[in-house]
């Protein structure tokens, strides 16, 4: 009797909606399984093929796609992280270009000098350089571009803004900069001054703005436009999803034909889509901030590599010398001799390298042979003897922070505490967002005794990293949580800073790197290893190759990769 | 008759709703920790060019004073500048809004769809295979969240089976069409691209899959419910009595008004689902308005949280009265006049 009902149910409309529904996801699926056509364009204006493929048959574009951190400020002046950091080096030009040893190369400038005194510097231009609208690059485009930089103030500006004089076009191939002090790094710095086409950028900049008769110095314009001469220009971008660039036909130092028509910053933030993606090549190079297990399974699917380079990162603990008890030496070498910092390496930030000091071993400037601590708790003993503190530890805890939006801190955290328990140090584990970190920094009571913070370098110099970390004028931000402000360290760091003179200015570095181990202001961990997987079956990348370069951002230089559409695995 | 008034009532009740709301979210964006405004410019810019920005965007002010320069601007319709995207706020919801009503929409259509036609099957074969099935079926789809779904997807239709696209809302090569609504199928119509109209459904499935099918399963169970209420009301019998076919009895006098509660709780789900579903657009790489909501509240970019909130709050408040409409539709009596009733 149900039965008979049942049937006679399936006649009417309910049904038939199901039964439609259910044909009309098959055929959806089926059609998805089948290869795709290629699409025609809705209309001639607007639908240039991004990707020209290689053969008409070859279906995979020439294109790099690269998971990267969002939003994307891609503006020079604004962006420094991430995307934006990456879409810079690829749509701008600077004067000098770091090399894969840390050096520096001539790029659009092709030579330059410095004064005796190492105040002025003046560059010759490469004549003939086309911005992306085919205007030519010209000293004014320098000049404008570092009065821009320092005007606006933010993103790579704080370089800058203490440091440059004056700005001049001698010519319309020379410019010269007059600093303020001497600093011997500079050549250095400009890697971060990407250079704007200031023609262009004028043209789109809003009157009404802020910076007197420069108006908003074109900031909301750049937002969403490219202004550069690099080998890609913005195709498309959307601040929240990604940035597309395609390739510069005219661009000064020429193409190799394997390399990418196109490349692309898009954001994937969750693993299983990250792994498909790269499962269907849709999808050329992951992000650094997956986890090992994620690395693991992607280097098992055909074709697919991980590759581990350095960038500068550095795993550590910043230890406020202001506070009790950490404002001890002798406390915070104790504390430094509790840490298992072989557990760090292959245990909570697997495939990193030992910290070797300061600075990462790769930063131009490094000194190696430096002073290590390990896991000894017969030395922590021994210091901790030594301290003020030792008799009244209960009275003194240490309050260990560690940033919420990286849970593997905590393992760090809880493994000192663990150590130091066994000495009697009382280690308070806190858990605070990175907001609060930002925030706790602008004094050395807010500042908690021990953070756990990853700090890099903003370009290829070991005194410049010394200078953000340990200097009194850089206190007050996040990327000095320990107030060192050490007179006889800020006297050495500035007497290195103005060498001109690079193995001088190294050796320089060295001494203050061992005077830092000595007074141990910071318990360095790790150096932060990147890992990066990647299509290495049509994919050559430099990086991969052994030829990482140590500055940040630059191991994303799409105009030297090479793809190989016709070598895309086989579904 | 009396429907219009009502409607206005619930319009002019719902301005109340939402400057209330306005003054709520206004104080909260402000008490979590975190200087804006160094949080935009980042933690190495120059201190003066903090202040300058402070300034810039009255947060030296006081709060109600802050407060006085936000609500002006929004009664002109500017929501005022992103902290961190530099540009209107209004800006960045137009262009992120639409996905999610796109994704909302056709999950809207999947869940009334399936959701009344299971709720039904169900009602219809009481306590049979058929209804165990649906069941059964309905508290699995209650008890998975979404985001676990969305994971489940993309792993089987993406890695092991990969069939469907499982990031984005279009494919790398193929052209999106001119934005005209925001909403990729719509566009892609208006403008002839079949290609991309193709490809843009290809897209939907999965997520939209994965929002609708809680909602299916919850609408389907009351619907259930409210047709076995009814099932053996008077006025069913009389229909029955009359010789109308068992059919017509079902679909026009059993289903009509049992759908009023299944309506109501449909609205408040979708509703919700332009806020809820950020763990589904992130999994699917979908530039929706929930994913940035979250992103803007982790960046604390004020004027967009803000934004963001109140335009949560107004999609509620329509939604509800777009239910009280269809409500009144299907019961007689608010048509009739009942609607204090209601």
């Amino acid at each position: 009797m149900k039965t008979s009902r049942f049937v006679s149910f399936l006649k009417n409309g309910i049904s038939l909606v199901l039964v439609a529904g259910l044909l009309l996801g098959l055929s959806l699926i089926s059609s998805c399984a089948a290869p795709s056509a290629p699409t025609t364009p809705a209309s001639p204006t607007t639908t240039t093929p991004l990707t020209p493929s290689p053969t008409p048959t070859a279906k995979h574009p020439s294109i790099i796609r690269h998971t990267d951190t969002f939003p994307a400020n891609i503006d020079p002046a604004i962006g420094t992280d991430g995307v934006a950091g990456r879409s810079q080096i690829n749509m701008y030009d600077t004067l000098v270009f770091p090399t894969k040893t840390g050096d520096y190369q001539p790029w659009v400038a092709t030579k330059w000098t410095v004064s005796d005194d190492g105040l002025v510097w003046t560059f010759d231009i490469r004549p003939g350089i086309k911005f992306h609208n085919g205007d030519e690059l010209t000293a004014e485009d320098v000049v404008y571009s570092m009065n821009r930089l320092i005007a606006i103030g933010e993103g790579w500006g704080y370089i800058f803004r203490p440091l440059i004089k004056e700005t001049k076009a001698l010519e319309k191939y020379k410019v010269q900069f007059t600093l303020n002090h001497g600093f011997g790094p500079f050549l250095d710095s400009l890697v971060r001054l990407y250079i704007v086409n200031s023609k262009l950028v004028q043209a789109n900049t809003k009157p009404d703005g802020k910076y007197g008769e420069n108006g908003d110095y074109g900031v909301e314009w750049m937002q969403t436009h490219d202004a550069g001469s690099g080998p890609y220009m913005l195709k498309e971008i959307k601040r929240e999803e990604h940035v597309l660039m395609v390739k510069f036909p005219d661009f000064w130092n020429g193409w190799d034909p394997n390399a990418p028509e196109a490349c692309e910053e898009i954001t994937i933030m969750d693993p299983s889509t990250l792994k498909a993606e790269m499962a269907r090549r849709n999808l050329e190079i992951s992000d650094y901030a997956q986890t090992w297990e994620t690395y693991q399974a992607l280097s098992k699917i055909q074709g697919i590599k991980v590759v581990s380079f350095l960038e500068g990162g550095m795993w550590m603990i910043m230890l406020n010398t202001k506070k009790p008890p950490t404002d001890d030496v002798h406390f915070r070498r104790a504390l430094a001799y509790c840490i298992d910092y072989d557990t760090v390496i292959n245990t909570i930030f697997p495939g990193s390298l030992l910290a070797e000091g300061p600075v990462a071993s790769n930063t131009p400037g490094h000194s190696a042979n430096l002073p290590k601590f390990n896991l000894d708790l017969e030395k922590a003993r021994e210091e901790l003897a030594q301290s003020p503190y030792a008799d009244q530890l209960d009275k003194y805890p240490v309050e260990l922070a560690w940033v919420s939006e990286v849970p593997d801190e905590e393992k760090v955290a809880l493994l000192i505490q663990a150590n130091a328990q066994k000495l009697g140090i009382k280690v308070e584990v806190k858990k605070i967002p990175w907001l609060t970190v930002v925030e706790s920094a602008v004094s050395p009571e807010t500042t908690p005794n021990a953070t756990v913070v990853l700090a890099s370098p903003a370009y290829g110099d070991a005194g410049v990293f010394l200078e953000m970390r340990y200097h009194s004028r850089a206190t007050g931000v996040w990327s000095q949580l320990e107030w060192l402000q050490d007179s006889e360290i800020d006297s050495l760091i500035d007497d290195a800073l103005i060498t001109v003179d690079r193995d001088e200015r190294y050796q320089k570095y060295a001494k203050i790197q061992e005077k830092l181990v000595d007074l141990c202001p910071s318990i360095w961990l790790c150096q932060q290893v990147m890992l990066n997987a990647y299509q290495a079956a049509y994919v050559d990348w430099y990086t991969a190759n052994g030829q990482a370069c140590p500055l940040m951002h630059y191991n994303h230089y799409y105009h030297d990769f090479k793809v190989y559409p016709d070598k895309v695995p086989a579904p | 008759m009396k429907l219009g008034p009502f409607i206005l009532r619930r319009i002019f009740l719902s301005l109340f709703v939402l400057f209330g709301l306005s003054i709520l979210i206004f104080l909260l964006a402000r008490v979590v920790p975190g200087d804006p405004a160094r949080m935009a410019l980042g933690p190495r810019a120059p201190q003066e060019v903090v202040d300058q920005y402070r300034e810039e965007m009255h947060l030296n002010e006081s709060i109600p004073v802050q407060y006085y320069y936000w609500i002006k601007g929004i009664i002109a319709g500017d929501f005022g500048k992103s902290l961190m995207s530099r540009r209107a706020v209004i800006d960045d919801i137009k262009e992120y809004f639409p996905a999610t009503m796109e994704l909302v929409i056709f999950a809207g259509v999947l869940m009334a769809v399936f959701a009344i036609a299971l709720g039904s099957l169900a009602a219809r074969y009481k306590d049979t295979l058929v209804d165990g099935l649906i069941r059964l079926g309905a508290y699995f789809g209650i008890a998975i969240p979404s985001f676990v779904l969305a994971v489940i997807f993309v792993l089987i239709f993406g890695y092991f089976w990969p069939v469907l696209p499982v990031f984005g809302r279009l494919s790398y090569n193929v052209v999106a069409p001119p934005t005209i609504t925001g909403l990729l199928t719509l566009d892609s119509i208006l403008t002839g691209n079949w290609a991309a109209f193709w490809d843009a459904i290809k897209h939907l499935i999965l997520p939209v899959t994965a929002l609708a099918i809680a909602g299916i399963a919850q609408e389907a169970r009351i619907t259930r419910a409210s047709m076995v209420e009814n099932l053996h009301k008077d006025f069913l019998a009389a229909e029955r009595g009359y010789g109308i076919p068992e059919r017509k009895v079902i679909f026009k006098y059993l289903l009509k008004p049992s759908l009023i509660p299944t309506v109501s709780v449909m609205g408040l789900d979708l509703a919700g689902m332009i806020g809820n579903a950020f763990l589904v657009e992130l999994i699917f790489g979908w530039p929706g308005i929930s994913r940035y909501g979250i992103m803007v509240m982790l960046r604390k970019d004020l004027n967009a949280i803000s934004a963001v909130v109140i335009l949560f709050g107004a999609v509620f408040v329509l939604m509800n009265i777009l239910v009280d409409i269809i409500v009144a539709y299907l019961d007689p009596r608010i048509r009739m006049g009942n609607v204090r009733g209601t």
